[in-house]
């Protein structure tokens, strides 16, 4: 192997995909926490707490993401300097934001193909709103909302490049700063960036973590929605 | 601060000519993306329906390849990459059409595909026994029928589309999302420019989710399939 592989890959891997995974892992379960509970307060039938949760859901969803993280990283330090976060924080808040509007739509449809008389059944058995969901409905409606969301956890582990865009040392980043590294002349580079393989690489390195995921929604469609 | 100096109107009067032209830029390279996506979507899913040797599985990896890296690093491959090998150099709007495109023909490959493999097989056995042949068989019975069924999750696709030549802006293609990052790092008029972006997305989008529910109605099929 050439010389110059082995401190790209040890700074790729060790920082990149680092920072990649923890930023992933980050907004996977916040995004995760605030689309389930939103997904199913949505389904009371009050007409305020429905606009606002609705409006939430098609305005992140609807913003290409990197408007989104414009927003986030340009627009809240221009109303405060207290909102200024570093360049991780506001790619969480982005992806958390972009995350939980569409896993509070699949939510909504996974709460409420359950039948009303569940529903019935389990306010016969005493429970209150919050225990019959708790008990009752969300364990059913899981196994609609498991496959979709298994999708979504992919597209957030995708979608952390766009931190390289406000240049978070994410994969994507750390790649292309060894790419011009290595283009500029000597002593610092070699005059040729390789990047081919560098980007070649990233490719592979999301294509191994994504595509058993894709793999695992696709089998959990089959097992778990027919 | 924000109420002091928030000035849409003076914002608009002073931007909205080389607003525009990121605009008409961002519909130039959706419209060629869509229809690319389009036919790549309509030939190879109905090259992996039909099992088609050589041709379903080279379109299954494209697929895979496609949705399971980030778009971002398939920008850059098509920008950085392909001029050191195989020395392929593709100027910056290639690049744009060409990577939008690439990314919508996968998701539609699979949009289509689900589509032609949900028309009954009785439907298809009955063409073929009345004489038509394969072809006349996929473009008067598959086709029609198929194609209706993958229509909402096709415009999905070309909504998709729509919002990722935002991320042209990493390789300088002045498109809309392009073009307002440039006015606000030369005026700072941070939150006149969310606004413009806010609006001109969202209208978009919303208006492609509502071409969906609307082909929904018109086109649903019959109650007898």
């Amino acid at each position: 192997m050439p010389d110059w592989v082995e401190p790209v890959a040890r700074y790729m891997l060790d920082v990149g995909l680092r920072n990649t995974l923890r930023t992933a892992a980050i907004s996977v379960v916040l995004a995760t926490s605030i689309g389930v509970v939103l997904g199913t307060l949505i389904t009371i039938r009050f007409w305020l707490s429905r606009a606002l949760i609705r409006g939430y859901i098609e305005i992140w969803r609807g913003l290409p993401i990197i408007v989104t993280l414009f927003i986030v990283h340009f627009g809240l330090p221009a109303l405060s300097p207290k909102l200024e976060f570093d360049v991780f924080t506001s790619g969480i808040i982005t992806l958390t934001l972009w995350g939980s509007a569409q896993i509070a739509e699949a939510t909504r449809g996974a709460v409420q193909s359950i039948p009303r008389e569940q529903h019935e059944a389990s306010a016969a058995l005493g429970f209150g709103w919050v225990g019959r969901h708790r008990y009752v409905i969300f364990p059913q409606a899981l196994r609609r909302l498991i496959p979709p969301l298994v999708g979504l956890i992919v597209g957030i582990i995708l979608n952390t490049t766009l931190i390289q865009v406000i240049g978070g040392s994410e994969l994507l980043e750390t790649a292309e700063q060894s790419i011009e590294r290595l283009g500029s002349p000597p002593p610092v580079g070699l005059l040729d960036p390789h990047a081919f393989e560098i980007l070649g690489a990233v490719a592979v390195v999301f294509f191994l973590i994504c595509f058993p995921l894709t793999r695992l929604a696709a089998y959990l469609e089959r097992r778990l929605v027919a | 601060m924000l109420a002091v100096t928030y000035d849409l109107g003076a914002y608009l009067s002073e931007h909205w000519e080389f607003l525009l032209r990121g605009f008409a830029r961002t519909i130039y390279v959706s419209a060629i993306a869509i229809a690319g996506s389009f036919v790549i979507g309509l030939l190879l899913g109905a090259a992996r329906a039909h099992r088609i040797p050589v041709l379903s599985q080279l379109a299954a990896v494209y697929v895979e390849v496609i949705r399971n890296t980030p778009i971002l690093v398939q920008i850059f491959f098509l920008y950085f990459a392909l001029p050191e090998w195989p020395g392929i150099r593709l100027d910056v709007f290639t690049v744009a059409w060409l990577s939008v495109m690439l990314w919508g023909g996968a998701f539609n490959t699979e949009n289509f595909r689900a589509g032609f493999e949900a028309v009954p097989q009785r439907l298809r056995e009955g063409a073929l026994a009345l004489g038509f042949s394969r072809i006349a068989t996929f473009l008067n019975v598959t086709l029609p029928i198929g194609g209706r069924i993958a229509l909402p999750s096709s415009i999905n696709t070309y909504i998709a589309v729509v919002k990722n030549t935002a991320l042209l802006y990493v390789i300088a293609y002045e498109e809309f999302y392009t073009s307002a990052y440039q006015v606000n790092a030369l005026e700072l008029a941070t939150w006149e420019t969310i606004t413009v972006l806010g609006v001109v997305y969202l209208t978009l989008v919303w208006s492609l989710s509502a071409l969906i529910r609307f082909a929904e109605g018109r086109l649903a099929l019959p109650e007898a399939f």
